[in-house]
């Protein structure tokens, strides 16, 4: 069974057109890398994809299910790691974490072992406020992993990693359907086997990670 | 517990928790509070012979404008930090998302109310007894309940601060005539205490379950 499968997706803000006709699938365990310049669609179809937004048209099934109609249901299978961290600045990164522990109905200690993973243990009762850029990165990252998601969505969860954030990106993806937006091509290269390349909305091509690095 | 209530209860305790240690916004309400109550002292010839008939007025002025700060807060933060999206993409049920939120600003408001009835009492010489901190507490709630909808609803508005009070003004009402006659008489004025409480109670109940309801279709998208 495939993981998603969208079929002519298409978003409208007004008279524009961000996202144009877009057609996916993706097995269990693919990664598939979104590439394109700044407005390009990359966000507004991976908020689509993390049911974050509805698109104007189209259809999308996520783990066989409707996405546009089941999506409480959908969400608990889902991890988005959004433009923006999204974090509580007064509460501590553990605290954080015990949040949405509660709000996905997820035992308390996947919180120690999520922020060991995501290389937060010695600052886990750091106000999120005070982490780094990097950190709160991070720490999002670890947000959206807390539940054991199948599915990964990341929006361009690069942007202010530092050396050792591909690695932690393989780790998460690992064993995981993952859909990352990315400028960095050698990044896409590394982390996932398939790409799709948009522009105005459009895709341009997909393929394998050589079609594209060619 | 049910997992409604525990994740109700999480998103309050996260509101408060963020509250006590920044402090944003009690100190704040606490001063406009204060200082609507000097300017009313001020601005009125107060008396013993009409302190009661203007302070339930001043009263129901100084809790209506501080709700809508507490409440218009609730939501602006989270969408200031993004955090209402992350918060929306769990499984969570909107209604307790919601009933969170609603119980953090409305206890918010309760410490307000705190500062606010005995300074009252002090600068207007009207009784602070039971009856007038029912009365205040019971409107609360309801109150909560409908601001924190809209609060919600406008949140992510560009004009967010002028059409709160436009959508939330008018729905308040009740909570003021019904608020504002039990004060009256809890404050001495002659009428029947259990009549406007009664009100209070039945607005309460009414819009805790419509906005309850309307929670969901709030906040999903």
């Amino acid at each position: 069974m495939s993981t998603i499968v969208a079929d002519q997706l298409s978003q409208r803000f007004g008279s524009d057109l961000a996202l144009d006709s877009v057609d996916l699938a993706l097995d269990q365990g693919d990664h598939l890398a979104v590439l394109g310049d700044n407005g390009a669609g990359k966000t507004t179809l991976l908020r689509i994809l993390a049911t974050a937004a509805r698109p104007t048209s189209g259809r999308l099934e996520i783990f066989g299910l409707d996405a546009l109609r089941e999506r409480k249901r959908l969400r608990g299978r889902i991890g988005f790691v959004a433009h923006a961290p999204g974090l509580y600045p007064a509460l501590s990164a553990a605290e954080n974490l015990e949040f949405f522990c509660s709000l996905q109905g997820v035992e308390r200690a996947r919180v120690s072992e999520t922020l060991a993973l995501v290389g937060l243990a010695d600052v886990a009762g750091r106000p999120a406020g005070r982490l780094s850029r990097g950190e709160q990165q991070r720490l999002a990252i670890g947000r959206a992993i807390l539940h054991d998601p199948r599915l990964l969505i990341l929006d361009e969860p690069d942007a202010s990693l530092d050396s050792g954030g591909a690695d932690l990106l393989v780790k998460v993806m690992q064993g995981r359907t993952a859909v990352l937006a990315t400028h960095d091509h050698a990044l896409a290269n590394r982390l996932c086997q398939r790409t799709l390349v948009l522009r105005n909305g459009r895709p341009l091509g997909a393929g394998n990670r050589l079609r594209v690095v060619q | 517990m049910t997992r409604s209530v525990v994740v109700a209860l999480a998103v309050a305790r996260k509101d408060l928790t963020s509250e006590w240690r920044t402090r944003e916004l009690v100190p704040a309400l606490g001063q406009f509070v204060v200082l609507a109550l000097v300017i009313a002292n001020f601005g009125f010839q107060i008396d013993s012979q009409n302190a009661a008939t203007i302070a339930p007025g001043v009263l129901w002025l100084a809790l209506v404008f501080a709700g809508l700060v507490a409440f218009g807060r609730a939501f602006a933060a989270e969408r200031e930090q993004a955090s209402l999206e992350a918060m929306l993409l769990t499984p969570a049920p909107a209604a307790a998302i919601f009933a969170g939120k609603a119980l953090a600003a409305g206890l918010l408001l309760i410490v307000c109310e705190a500062v606010l009835l005995p300074t009252l009492a002090l600068f207007f010489g009207t009784p602070l007894n039971l009856a007038l901190v029912v009365a205040v507490f019971v409107a609360t709630i309801g109150m909560a309940a409908l601001g924190c909808l809209f609060a919600a609803m406008v949140a992510r508005v560009r004009s967010r601060e002028v059409l709160l009070p436009l959508l939330t003004l008018p729905l308040w009402i009740p909570f003021v005539i019904a608020g504002g006659q039990a004060v009256q008489v809890a404050m001495g004025a002659s009428g029947s205490y259990n009549q406007a409480l009664g009100l209070l109670v039945d607005f309460d109940i009414l819009f805790v379950v419509l906005t309850s309801l309307a929670a969901r279709f709030v906040l999903d998208d």
